[in-house]
């Protein structure tokens, strides 16, 4: 007989070879559930598995893990989640990068918490998935289409429109590899980092089809788990620190980190909002009523978050795009000098359907037009191509070359860290990355350091940490002095984990910016376990920790934590004017490395480490035995 | 009288009504048995709930051949388990396309306005449903008047 399962989960995995044509589940253990939760604990288990050091990102027989957790599909806020996880292109170690929708409400509904996909498709293919209908489907129709198109055309093929059927697609990107490309889905929701997308197109998979199931989902305690979506809700929409979160999404970060000298503009080489920019077009405000727009919220989601809007002006008037993220903002935008709102929200669309990561484009579109600019790269390079800051028409032909990998676009395709190492010379010293792949989010680091610590030493393909949530709650202080090198290596160390709890379970990064203690009350409300803050912390820690013994194994050491030249250099002028990260690094580092527990110089987490989080069972594997009896004395 | 007004400007397609609704009829959360559903308009980028407006001519009842249907004291139209034969009569008689028919039960399955404390109403985070004192039931007349001003702009 099965045993019972916790509440929450749909109960299988689904499995799928494409090289076989063959689909199987695969039942959870209760336990199994406890230790994993779901998403990137889950997904990590599977890479830790399943993936060994010589299966790099582009091998068949990587993994490409898209998990839900045990709250999808329940009425808490926000429970469409997908967390994808996989060896990624552009590190080519673990990914963990998310995306909303309702992807894990329909996945669920049909009956599994996850898809894990394995092998190569002889042929292109989709997987469709209705209830137990499972179906590895001829994907020619669809071949060289957009995201949106990609969508439209399931809809129609299988005659269901709205919430009906959720689509994820790479896109153009993801038929030709190209290294950044993304996973988007349900018109707007991307799973963006570490090349994702590049790993789907390598297994000839286009797109993943879900029908919204007609199977049901229990809770262990139903009114306990109304009662805590009712609580977080309200927190979301009451506390100070969440409150125009609420509102406005991440519509804010444009307009506040400007004044932190956080805004990533034209690559880094200035932090002062050009003369003749009209600001007030960029409040929260500004951006949410300067367009005709309607909510498209993500499931059982109240935030006033994801919206279309229709473009009021410019040679696209009348378009119908999605409201960008701040990320879309500043990659879309300022990151190459564009100030113009109507053609950066034009433009973020663009960059969702062609379906690559927009920080990564952003970062590669600044590059490109300070090379051209400096004559690094010539007009012939780019193909008669001229482009100039802010120019998004030019930027959207750059994108359209990138993701057919014609001309130059080829070796932009590659990322903006291998495109700059081919062209070499001087161009090389302007590019903003990290030196293990990762891609830094849409700000600018050097005013926000203990994001690019984060960024640096992150085993995801971008942050592990990602910025503090309500930090006293883990016994970190509430504020410190973002330039003062202890504090901020001790509040990125001292946080870690609680990210990868949120990733894994189900919901969304924004839906989860309340107490650990709330969301520890609704996954228990939902499965019938105790579950406590220090289970949770626990938890997120172990499974931080096997992400980085993976990329340990993946051959990602230490020596690679640090941000290239022009990502570690000094602001030339604004609010963060002459901060120096580069002068604190290794004293970051060193602070960072004995907060969590890891070998300085290996980057192994220490035996000790292991034991604490219940990981002995692969000290072996990262140590030999004389090592470990050495390592951290 | 109390009603389900529904202003469909204001719904998102989040679908939270959905699990809400599947929730207080079954105990579950299956919004494939949901007695409120969510249809898109103009492609993706609008939504709007429907349900049984509890109507004042009752299709449903006229024709139900075993009068399975009948009125509930919060004025609901409802179906009596005991009686219905699952013909799906009413599911062709209903004008709006609200009452459904459930192949797990054999039965036909409507809103029952949850008793007098609609859980749809309560679970939208946009009040696009809400349960308010009215003098008909009727609203869906004036939505469709009102709909081709409120649509989203369209592509150009
Ligand atoms: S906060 Fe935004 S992304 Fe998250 S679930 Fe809600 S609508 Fe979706
Ligand atoms: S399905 Fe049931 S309620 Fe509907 S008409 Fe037939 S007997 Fe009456
Ligand atoms: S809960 Fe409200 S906003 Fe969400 S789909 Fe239902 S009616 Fe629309």
């Amino acid at each position: 007989m099965q045993e019972e399962l916790p509440g929450g989960y749909a109960g299988k995995i689904l499995r799928v070879d494409l090289s076989q044509n063959r689909t199987w589940t695969e039942a959870w253990t209760a336990e199994m559930c406890r230790t994993c939760i779901g998403g990137v604990g889950l997904g990590i288990k599977i890479l830790w598995d399943e993936v060994p050091a010589e299966v790099s990102w582009d091998h068949e027989d990587n993994r490409l893990v898209l998990a839900t957790g045990p709250l999808a599909g329940l009425p808490a806020w926000g429970t469409g989640g997908l967390t994808v996880v996989t060896r990624g292109a552009l590190t080519n170690g673990a990914t963990n990068t998310q995306a909303n929708g309702f992807f894990g409400a329909n996945l669920k509904y049909s009956g599994y918490d996850a898809i894990v996909l394995q092998g190569r498709a002889p042929e292109w293919v989709y997987l469709y998935i209705h209830d137990d209908t499972v179906e590895l489907r001829d994907a020619s129709a669809l071949l060289g289409k957009d995201t949106w198109e990609t969508q439209e055309t399931l809809e129609q093929m299988l005659d269901l429109t709205g919430h009906q059927l959720s689509v994820y697609t790479s896109g153009l990107a993801g038929e030709n590899q190209v290294r950044f490309a993304a996973i988007h889905g349900d018109y707007g929701h991307v799973a963006s980092k570490n090349g994702c997308g590049a790993v789907m197109g390598n297994k000839r998979l286009k797109a993943v089809a879900i029908v919204r199931g007609s199977k049901a989902l229990r809770a262990a305690d139903p009114r306990g788990l109304w009662m805590a979506a009712q609580e977080i809700a309200e927190d979301l929409q009451y506390d100070p620190s969440t409150r125009s979160l609420y509102e406005y999404g991440t519509l804010p970060g444009v307009s506040g980190l400007s004044r932190l000298g956080a805004l990533p503009i034209k690559n880094y080489t200035t932090n002062v909002v050009p003369e003749g920019v009209d600001m007030s077009q960029w409040t929260a405000q500004g951006l949410r009523e300067g367009f005709d727009h309607r909510g498209h919220q993500c499931n059982s989601c109240g935030m006033h978050h994801c919206h279309a809007q229709v473009l009021p002006s410019g040679p696209h008037q009348g378009a119908i795009v999605d409201e960008p993220e701040y990320e879309g903002w500043s990659g879309a935008g300022w990151a190459f000098g564009c100030t113009d709102p109507v053609a950066t929200s034009w433009l973020n669309t663009q960059v969702d359907r062609a379906c690559v990561d927009v920080n990564e484009f952003g970062w590669l579109m600044g590059w490109v037009v300070e090379c051209q600019e400096k004559g690094y790269v010539t007009k012939e390079q780019l193909g008669g191509l001229t482009i100039t800051w802010g120019d998004a028409e030019a930027a959207n032909a750059l994108l359209q070359m990138i993701i057919r990998r014609e001309g130059f676009g080829d070796v932009l395709a590659e990322g903006v860290k291998r495109a700059s190492e081919t062209v070499g010379g001087p161009a090389a010293e302007c590019a903003i990355y990290a030196m293990t792949g990762n891609t830094p989010r849409g700000h600018d680091h050097r005013a926000r350091w203990e994001e690019m610590l984060d960024t640096c030493t992150g085993s995801g393909g971008t942050l592990d940490s990602g910025p503090p949530v309500l930090p006293t709650e883990m016994g970190q202080p509430a504020r410190i002095n973002p330039f003062d090198p202890d504090a901020v290596a001790r509040m990125v160390g001292g946080t870690r984990g609680r990210r990868q709890f949120e990733d894994s379970l189900g919901t969304c990064i924004f839906t989860t910016r309340t107490l650990l203690s709330i969301l520890c009350r609704t996954l228990s409300a939902a499965t019938g376990w105790d579950f406590t803050k220090d289970e949770a912390l626990l938890f997120g820690r172990r499974t931080a920790a096997l992400m980085r013994a993976f990329n340990i194994r993946c051959g990602i050491t230490p020596d690679l934590e640090r941000p290239s030249k022009r990502y570690g250099s000094v602001p030339v002028d604004g609010p963060a004017q002459g901060q120096d990260i580069g002068a604190h690094w290794e004293h970051l580092l060193d602070v960072w490395y004995d907060m969590v527990g890891y070998d300085r110089q290996t980057g192994k987490p220490l035996p000790a480490t292991l034991e604490d989080l219940g990981l002995s069972h692969i000290l072996a594997d990262l140590w030999d035995a004389r090592e470990a009896t050495h390592a951290g004395t | 009288m109390k009603v389900l007004r529904i202003t469909p400007q204001r719904c998102t397609g989040c679908m939270r009504c959905e699990i809400a609704c599947s929730y207080e009829q079954s105990g579950v959360f299956q919004p494939a048995k949901s007695v409120i559903r969510i249809s898109p308009f103009e492609a993706h980028t609008s939504y709007a709930p429907y349900t049984c407006t509890q109507c004042d001519e009752a299709w449903c009842m006229v024709a139900c051949p075993v009068n399975a249907i009948t009125i509930s004291p919060v004025g609901a139209k409802i179906i009596l388990n005991d009686l219905c034969v699952g013909c799906k009569l009413c599911t062709i008689a209903c004008p709006y396309g609200t009452m459904f028919y459930d192949p797990d039960t054999a039965k036909a399955t409507k809103c029952n306005l949850c008793g007098g404390a609609p859980a749809c109403a309560t679970a939208c985070p946009t009040q696009a449903i809400e349960y308010v004192e009215a003098e008909s039931a009727d609203w869906l007349g004036s939505f469709a008047a009102e709909r081709a001003e409120t649509q989203l702009a369209q592509q150009a």
